[in-house]
Parts: C-alpha cells; structure tokens; sequence
C-alpha cells in the first residue's frame, strides 16, 4: 500500500513538473503581451515607451529563460505577482480558492443528499416507469448546456420572482452568513444540476448491480425486511463507487465551475484562471493552472487509494469507469 | 371648511414628508454597475476606462475637460495662459547653446487652497512635484511615460504655486488635464525603490487610506473583482455630494448585469461601461417607461483601416467604392436604432475643430460599380469581379472576436460588398492577437475594423504621419497602421501641433480632415454611442461625450 | 463464432430500449434535415448568409418558418447550418479519439509490459489534468507560432478544426482504457492464440481477431462522446473560444442570442433546445447501445427483478 501511495505521489509530482513546463510554453504561444494589448487602443504610446515596459516586465527575453527562472522562484516559494491584480499571486489565489471550495463542497453534498436516495428508489424497481422517468430526467441534466441552465435560473427565480439575487458572492459590506448563502443558492442550482444526474445513475447501477450479489440473495432468502436489505446490506457496497466518482469528480468540477462563476460573478478558480489566461496573466495563470492540477491529482490519488482499501476487485472497476 | 382644509393641508404635509424621508433613507446609497474591474487603483499606472471611472469620485486631475468640451481647472486657479501672463515661450537650446528652431513653455499654477487629501494633509506642491519625479521615472512602468519627461524642470515658488517647464510648446500648453496627483506623504516610502513601486504603492497595499484621495468620496472598501465602496470625503470642501455611500458593482455579463439592474440589486448601470448599444436598445423597448435612458455619441471612433500596401486597395477608386458600397446609413438606423451617428472622418462633430464641409460618401452602389470598372475590376464571374489577369476582387476584414457588434456590423458590410461583387472573407481574431501582433505590426492584409478612442483635438501625429508607420525596423512604433503616406498630410500635422493661434489651427484642422475623406486611408464607420439606464430619481448625471467620465461631476448628481 | 446470433440478440435489446430507439429516430431525422439543408436553401428560394436590415427579427411567417435572426438572416436555415457544424464538430473528434484510443489501447493491452506501462501512465496523465482551464490555454493559443502555415490558421473554418483537435486531445484515453480492457480479456482466448500459433504478425491479429470482439464499448464509448463534445463546443463557444461567427454553430449561435433573449427569446430557446435535443439522444442511443451489446451491464434492466 505504501509503495502503491509512494509511486503514485511521485507520478503525479512527474506530471506536475511536465504540466508546468507544457503550461508556461503554452502560454507563451499565445499572441500578444499585455502591453502589445495597451497601445492597441491608446494612440499616445510610443515605441519607446513598449520596449521600456517590455523590459520592465521582462517580456523581452526567450521562454526558456523565462521559465527557468519562473520554476527557480516557484521552488523557493514565490510565486511572483499578478499582472491584473497588482498583488502578489497567492494573496490573490487563496481566497479565490476557497469561494471555490465553499461552492464545490456545497453543491456536492447537495448532489449526494438529493442523488443517492433517489438512485436507490430506482434501483428497486429498474425497468419500472418511474425508473424510465428518473432515468430520462437525469439524461436530460447532463444534457443541458451549463450557462443556458444558469441563465434560465437567473430569468426565473432573479428577474422573474426576484427571490434571488442575479449574481454577486454577498451584499456588500455585509456578509452576514445568511446574506452569503442567499446568493449562493443559484450558483450551486446550477452547479447541483449535473451532479445530481450523474450520482443518481452511479448509485442506480452500483445498487442494482450490488443487488444482484449473493450475500444480498442470501439475506432476501433468509427473511430479513426489505429496508435493512437495501439501507443495511446493499447500500453500504453501492455507496463505495459513487463517493469514489465524487472525489474524482471533485477535481474536475474544481476548475470546471467557471461557467457558473462567470454567470454568478462568483470569483473562483476557474474564473481566476479563464481571466489570467484572457488578459496574459503569466504568473496567476500558472499558479492557477498548477493548484488546479494538484487538486485534481489529490483526488485521483484519494480515489484510488479508497479504491485499493476498500474494494478488492479494483483493477476491474477501474478499467469500467469511463 | 377651514378646518377641513387645514386638516387636508396637514395631511398633505406629512405624506410628503414621510414619502420624502422614506425616499431620502432609500436613496442615501447608490449602487452602480459597470462590467469590468480596474486592474489598479493607482491614478497613473495604466489607463484604463473603469479605473478613470471610479477614481474620478474620489480624486481629481489638476485640470481637466467639461461638458462644453474646454479644459477647465479643478484643483488649480486658472489655467496658464499668454493671456493670463501665467506662460510664456522660450527658444529651445541644445547641448552647445544653439538655436534649436523649437520652442518650449514655462507654464506657472497655482494650486487651490481649499484642496485636501483625505486625511487632511493639503495637498500641495510638493505633491506635484512628487508625482513628476514617480511618472518619469523610467523603471516605475506607467503607460505615457513621455508627458513626464516633456516636462524637464519644475521651479518651485511656494508650497501652492509652480513653474513647469516644458520642452514642447504645442497648442494644449495652458492645461494638465488628466495630471493627477499623488500623495508625497504617503507615497514617498513605495517609491523608494522605483522598480518595485508598482506593488508597493499603497493603493495596492492600503486602498483604502483616506489620505489617498482628495475628491468628494474615498475608497472605504475594496472587493477585487466584485466591488468598491465610496464613501463621503470628511475634508472634501467643494459642493456636498448627496449620497454618503457609492457603491461600484463589477458584474462582466452584460445579460447578467441587466438581470441584476432588473432585480433591482443595481441602480444604475454606467454608460462608460455598461451594455452594448444593441443590448442597450433591446432593454429600451422592454422597460424604457422605468428607467430614463440616455443615449450618447462619444469619442470612440469606429471605422476599418485599409492596408494601403495591398495593390487593390492601393487603388483609390477602389477604397471610394468601397465606402460608396455600404449604406452606413441603414445600419445606423436598423441596427442602432439611428443612435449611433455615421462618421464621415475621425473628428467628432461636438468638437470645435470639426469641418461640416468635407466630402462625404453617401451610398449609391452604382456609383460603386462604375469605380470598380473604371478600376479594372470589370468581369464578373460567380458574382465577384476580376481584373483583365484574371485575379479576383477578395478581400480579408478581422476585427475582434467576441465582440458582438462588431460581428454583426461586419456581417452586414460583408453582404453589402457581394452585391457589388467585391468578395470580403471573415476571419476574426481575439483583441490580445488583433492589436498584440496582426494590427500592431501590420501583418493585416485588407480591412480592420476597431476603434480609437481619442480626445477633443487629439493630434493624428501617431495615425497619420508617415514617419508613424511600424516597422520592424523602427520597433513597430507607431499607429498609421493602413501605411498613409502624405507630405501634404505630414506638413499639415507639423504645422497643427505648433500654431497657437485658434482660428489658424481651425483652418488647418479643416485641411486635415479634407485630406483625411478625400484619400479615406480608413473607412469611417461610426461614433459609438454609450447609453446610460438611470433610475427614475437619479437626476444631475450628465454624459460629456469625451473620455472624462459622468463621475467628474458627482457631486452634482442628485435624487428626485 | 455465433456473431450473427448475437448480433441480432443485440438488435432485438436495442428494440426494447425504447427511449434510444427514438433518439436514433430522432437523430437520423436531423442529419437527414441537415444533409439536405442545401436543398432546402434553394427550395425555398432563400440564402441563409443574406443579411436584411429591413427584416430583423421578424416573427415566424410563411417566408421564413421559425423567423429571422438579429441580421435578417432565415432562422431555420441558420440552424440546419449550424447543425452541419456542430454535428459535424462532434461527430469528427469523437471519430478521432475513438481512433486514437483504440490503436493505443489495442496496442497497450495486446503488447503489455513496458509499451502498456508508458501508454497507461501517459492516459493517466492526461485523465487527471484540468480540462476546461487546458481547453482555454488550447484555444487562446497562436496557431502560426505552434507551426501551423497563416493561411491555415487564417482560414473561417480553422476555429472549427481546432475545436475537433482540441477535444480529440483530452478525449482519446476514455477510449484507450476501454480498448485495452477489452484487449487484455481476449488476448489469450483461444482463437487470438491459434491465430498467433499460425503465425500472423501482431497488427493483422489485433486488426482482424481483437478489433471486433472490442468494438462494442469502443462504439458505445464514441456515441456518448459525440454528445459530450457538443455541449463542450457550446461551453467553449460561451467563454468566446468555440467556432468563430461568420462560421455558425449551435453554440455560438446561442451564445449571441443571450444578450437579446428578452427581446428575441426565439433566437435563444432554438439552439438550446437542438443542442440538449441532441445530446440527450446521443446519450440515450449510448446508453442503449450498452444495454444492447453488454448484457452483462447493470442498467440492463428486466433480469434481476
């Protein structure tokens, strides 16, 4: 187990340093430098005045060197400042990281509340209209498109009812925690939507598949009531795949809220970096690239070593996953 | 009867009154909504739009530019002119003491005596001079660096009057608008080292100072990329301003902001930086009878440079053709709803220099067809002309992508030039990869559609002179992107930029606009207009049109 | 081999999954629109790229059946054409990835040890990166300077190939995992060894004895892509990086209807509704597709009960 933990954490530093290095260059490809983008709309700066600020932030020199001395500085714990935000990258990345986190953990156990009873009433009857119902809703929230969903909410319950606000993190100079979650409950709508189809059908297969194993014949045989078969036996096994896929899915849905943090004017990771990367913020961009790789390497890593505890046939489910 | 009269009078009385004080509790607070966030709060790092947006609540320029469109003076007496005695010219001397046919200005101001920072510190000339020292500093990274060093010298006559001494006598010699002001009581220690200035100016590590700010409001609370709050400037002597706290929203979808304007979480979304024209016209129809909505032509200047290097359009009939092909007209009418007014060159008609007279190019296809002919483009074949070689009449537009009004106005351009058979191929670009590289270095190889935004009598040195052509040679310096090359157009902006004289300069503005239509080195397209959705009660806001923003006036915005 | 028992077994599941049965409808029913969208066009006698100020956002009418957009272009038409490119979008990078993935799966799971090891970690690698902040990086990246000649890269129609090989990209291991399972579980069944005892060389044994028998999940794992990447082009189209106008696609139409949906919802509610009408049928056509192919899954439903 150990050396299980010891070479995947040295795989994914591996993957971290590769990351880095692709990042930097990446962005490197990208055309125009912030201050190429600022004679672009004022006529009264010179040439003279580009390659001063060129210079000043050290935009004229070849990637290469650039990135060296980037990781040199990273490896000592300065992550260097950003560009937009005048400040330095972390006092900008940590409380953008946990808005982030609040929102995540909020809409994934809103999702698991809401997903796992219902996959379960499903999995009682599969086959049956209401699981063809169930079933088909859920298709139809992976199906919808993310900003379309967050737009019809924000019509309905702002514009339209009024009971929500449109967008914004907290009434300002408020922040009572009343106040903050009043303008959270759309973001996380949004957010819950998808969540909620996907676990409902993990939970709905990983029950009827558990279902369907010997011990719980066995127990059915035996007698005992149908609730401490399924709450009892059943769930216990079912739940393991579908709060693995949640922690996989933690780290993707990490960085992936940017469409409701742009809706919501929610500022978090993924709007963090979708603006660093738009207004060439060299080194908010990787810091928020680089975090954002290492949350979702942490939670492959946890959901593998969940995996590796506590289910014996993990080779299988992990080739099934898809 | 009297006393029925007198009871009603009361009644009267008191409804008033308590519908005006639960008006006056409402309305002590004004939030406004604005879709971008200032990348910096410091007043002379960068320029930004948001940024000049905000600040101008809390903090003023030395002088600056007001509604009739003439430099006025905010934190100092009276602008510095001959005729006040306060300039006055001298020969510019070189290295060896000789002649150098150039003459500089000595310019003296006297800064207002009822003028504090916010912690009550009077703001003086040691701030002036301080501000000078950190914006010509070449390591402290601000944009326009050389407005500093034009200044060579400052003479300091007591602690509110000075002489500045400047390199450059042109005909904007009398006024500082847009000088602000930094406090040296503050701000020396960030500028200790000049290279680190830039994050260690306390507007980044302490905004909300109130020795910062020297305007009706300061900034009291900062929310990167969410909000900022203003609240009333104790030491703030000019007129009060009605609200105690001003609350600036930073929310970047427009269909979001709308919402939030909707739900009423926003009173006022800004016209500087609010909805797209066509966003803004889509909101009148709807709920126009609930807000008051002002529409305003501004000083961004639309229009689509033509790369002159380009062997078609080196071709002046075909450039003529091209104009007299679209009815600028129609879509300003269909599209913006007649809000957006056609530009016939880049002075906006508010400007005093502007020239009623010069050539306009009205839309008449045949007109069109008939220089296309007589350009050689004259076979068709599959509804695009060819020349005698056989080549065919395509041509490239970019312009920015993700900009919705832009796209659709090139759209439309595009379907006005097939039907004269010119073939116009899209391809648009993100703004970082238009202006960064195919812009910037010329690397566009027919239409480009953006915007200047400019000032009254804004000098076209930087777009018009031929010595202001990138290349990779001079650096890509320079903003005469379409290559316009013109001895006449060079004399006329040499000869501008030094006369003094206001009726003479009118006459040669006239000449450089005529120049400008007749040669149409770019195909003007438009003012865009900014429309302003104000609350009901909000009165006092006035638009100027230029790019000094309706928050210079602030204190005179007022709730009825 | 009992293939075309099993084939048929399957086709008679596929029937019973009744909600495939009518995406598959569904779904054939909008290429065949979109494939005779030209024909359409000069039936009616109209131009889907012809602008009329004078006709915007007209209401429905026998000229134009669903209206017209903020340019007065024919609405309907606009949308067959934007299908041709969504469909056109999603359909070719999950192609991609499901070629991509198989020949690297196939590879992976018949050669093992080292090649599998490199091939896996290297899938690992690119499963547990950010994709939407990556995507953005892709997208905002030049394309003259990655090598690409400017006339290429300036092209209308270059947005929509970069979409395609963005996501074949970060799509292409979901696929490889699939194929290499089902690789490694056939690998040394009797027909794959007598092939090799007879001494066929490795690319002709994966091709002719192992492809087939893995095709399944290789098939169903590209439907389900299909629908992924569709709704990935309309994201990616929402952050002003998907398929560039004039070049129409569902997604970018929707994203340009949004600031007007007050005053022309129709221009927004149509693209939305096409985008989730198709990727719930390429989902539902996946799911019924496993449930046909794999009897063994556990949405397969009526054996257990």
């Amino acid at each position: 187990m150990v050396g299980f933990i010891v070479s995947r954490l040295t795989q994914s530093a591996l993957v971290l340093l590769v990351m880095s290095f692709l990042i930097y260059v990446l962005l490197g490809l990208m055309p125009g430098d912030p201050i190429d983008l600022m004679i672009g709309a004022d006529p009264d700066v010179t040439a003279e005045d580009v390659a001063r600020l060129k210079a000043l932030q050290g935009v004229d020199r070849p990637i290469m060197e650039r990135y060296a001395n980037w990781l040199e500085r990273v490896l000592v714990g300065d992550l260097g400042y950003s560009r937009l935000f005048s400040r330095p990258v972390l006092e900008v990345l940590v409380p953008r990281l946990a808005h982030s986190l609040v929102l995540m953990v909020v809409a994934l156990v809103l999702s698991l509340a809401i997903a796992i009873p219902i996959g379960i009433y499903a999995a009682r009857w599969p086959g049956s209209w209401t699981d063809q119902l169930i079933n088909l809703v859920c298709f139809a929230g992976v199906s919808i498109p993310p900003f379309w969903l967050a737009l019809l909410l924000i019509l309905l319950f702002a514009v339209g009812l009024g009971v929500f606000p449109a967008s914004g993190m907290a009434t300002v100079s408020d922040g009572g925690l009343l106040d903050r979650a009043h303008y959270m409950v759309l973001p996380v709508l949004t957010l819950a939507f998808a969540g909620i189809a996907g676990y409902t059908r993990h939970t709905r297969a990983a029950m009827i598949e558990v279902m369907r194993e010997d011990y719980v014949r066995t127990a059915r045989s035996k007698g005992v009531a149908e609730y401490k078969v399924v709450w009892k036996h059943a769930l216990r096994n079912a739940l393991l795949p579908v709060v693995t896929i949640s922690a996989l899915d933690f780290g993707s849905l990490f960085s992936g809220a940017l469409v409701t943090e742009t809706m919501f004017a929610w500022l978090g990771m993924g709007k963090t970096i979708y603006d660093a990367v738009m207004g060439n913020d060299y080194n908010l961009a990787l810091a928020g690239l680089l975090l954002a790789t290492v949350v979702t390497l942490a939670a492959n890593i946890l959901a593998d070593i969940s995996y590796a505890l506590l289910d014996p046939r993990i080779t299988y489910r992990v080739e099934r996953r898809g | 009867m009297t006393v029925r009269r007198l009871l009603s009078v009361l009644v009267t009385v008191i409804v008033v009154w308590a519908g005006n004080a639960t008006i006056a509790q409402a309305r002590d607070r004004l939030v406004i909504g604005i879709n971008q966030f200032p990348s910096t709060l410091n007043p002379i790092i960068d320029s930004m739009l948001v940024k000049s947006f905000v600040l101008a609540m809390a903090r003023r320029s030395v002088s600056s530019i007001g509604n009739d469109w003439e430099s006025f003076c905010q934190l100092c007496t009276e602008l510095a002119t001959f005729e006040s005695g306060r300039a006055e010219a001298f020969d510019l001397l070189d290295d060896d003491g000789k002649q150098t046919g150039k003459k500089g200005v000595r310019a003296r101001f006297t800064l207002r005596d009822d003028i504090f920072w916010g912690d009550g510190v009077p703001v003086t000339t040691r701030d002036f001079v301080f501000t000078w020292h950190v914006g010509r500093h070449p390591e402290t990274g601000v944009a326009d660096l050389r407005s500093f060093q034009d200044i060579t010298n400052i003479e300091v006559q007591d602690d509110k009057t000075f002489t500045i001494v400047s390199r450059k006598l042109d005909y904007r010699y009398y006024a500082l608008n847009g000088f602000q002001l930094l406090p040296f009581h503050l701000e020396q220690k960030a500028f200790s080292v000049p290279r680190e200035y830039r994050s260690r100016t306390l507007y980044e590590t302490d905004p909300t100072n109130p020795g910062l700010y020297n305007g009706p409001y300061r900034i009291t609370e900062v929310m990167p990329g969410s909000y900022i709050v203003l609240k009333r400037n104790a030491h703030w002597r000019g007129k009060r301003p009605t609200f105690d706290e001003i609350q600036v929203r930073t929310i970047e979808k427009t269909a979001a902001l709308e919402a939030n304007l909707l739900s009423g979480a926003i009173d006022y979304i800004a016209g500087e930086a609010g909805l797209s024209l066509d966003q803004a016209l889509a909101f009148e129809k709807r709920h126009g009878a609930e807000y008051q909505i002002i529409h305003k032509p501004g000083l961004i200047y639309e229009h689509i440079d033509l790369m002159l290097d380009n062997p078609i359009l080196a071709d002046i009939r075909v450039r003529r053709a091209l104009v007299h092909a679209i009815d600028r007209q129609a879509i300003s009418d269909r599209l913006f709803a007649g809000k957006q007014p056609v530009a016939h060159g880049s002075v906006h008609p508010l400007d005093w220099i502007y020239d009623p007279d010069i050539p306009k190019y009205v839309y008449d296809p045949d007109r069109a067809k008939v220089l296309l002919d007589e350009a050689g483009w004259s076979v068709m074949n599959e509804g695009v002309r060819h020349n005698a070689a056989g080549q065919p009449l395509r041509l490239e537009i970019v312009t920015t992508a993700g900009n919705r009004v832009r796209e659709l106005v090139e759209q439309v351009l595009q379907s006005y030039w097939k039907r004269v058979g010119i073939a116009v191929r899209i391809r648009n670009q993100p703004a970082r990869v238009l202006f960064g590289e195919t812009i910037s270095k010329r690397k566009f190889t027919g239409l480009a559609m953006f915007a200047w935004l400019s000032a009254p009598e804004s000098l076209p040195r930087t777009t018009l002179h031929s010595d202001s052509i990138p290349t990779k040679a001079n650096n890509w310096a320079g903003q005469n992107y379409t290559g316009f090359k013109n001895a006449e157009m060079d004399r006329l902006i040499d000869a501008v930029e030094i006369e003094l004289d206001r009726e003479k300069r009118g006459a040669l503005w006239g000449e450089i606009q005529r120049i400008y239509a007749e040669y149409l080195p770019a195909i003007p397209l438009y003012f865009r207009t900014d429309t302003f959705i104000l609350p009901k009660w909000l009165k006092g806001v006035r638009p100027t049109g230029h790019f000094v923003t309706t928050t210079n006036w602030i204190e005179e915005w007022r709730v009825e | 081999m009992a293939s075309a028992r099993n084939l048929d077994m399957s086709w008679r599941r596929f029937l019973r999954h009744r909600l495939a049965l009518v995406s598959l409808v569904v779904l054939v029913t909008m290429a065949i629109l979109i494939a005779f969208a030209p024909a359409i066009e000069t039936g009616l006698g109209l131009d889907a790229e012809e602008v009329d100020l004078f006709a915007r956002l007209a209401a429905p009418n026998p000229i134009h059946w669903l209206g017209t957009d903020e340019l007065g272009r024919d609405l309907m038409l606009r949308l067959l054409h934007g299908g041709q490119i969504s469909l056109f979008v999603g359909i070719s990078a999950a192609l991609a990835s499901a070629l991509i993935g198989s020949v690297l799966g196939l590879i992976s799971g018949y050669h093992g040890g080292r090649i599998d090891a490199a091939v896996m970690r290297f899938a690992d690698g690119v499963i547990s990166l950010p994709l939407l902040p990556l995507l953005i990086v892709l997208a905002a990246v030049d394309p003259v300077k990655l090598g690409f000649p400017e006339a290429v890269a300036m092209s209308e129609s270059f947005s929509v190939y970069r979409i395609i090989a963005i996501i074949t990209l970060v799509s292409w291991p979901t696929v490889a995992r699939l194929a290499r399972a089902a690789t490694l579980s056939i690998r040394h069944r009797t027909f794959v060894e007598a092939a090799r005892a007879q001494g066929f060389g490795a690319t002709r044994i994966m091709l002719r004895h192992i492809l087939p028998n893995a095709a399944s999940p290789i098939l169903t794992a590209a439907t389900l892509t299909v629908g992924n990447v569709i709704l990935v082009e309309s994201v990616l189209s929402f952050l002003g990086l998907g398929v560039q106008p004039p070049v129409p696609s569902w997604g970018n139409m929707l994203t340009g209807a949004q600031d007007l949906i007050s005053e022309a919802p129709a221009l927004a509610v149509w693209p939305g509704v096409l985008i989730f009408l198709t990727v719930i049928a390429f989902n539902l056509l996946g799911d019924g597709l496993q449930v046909a192919l794999d009897p063994r899954h556990p949405t397969a439903r009526g054996d257990s009960s």
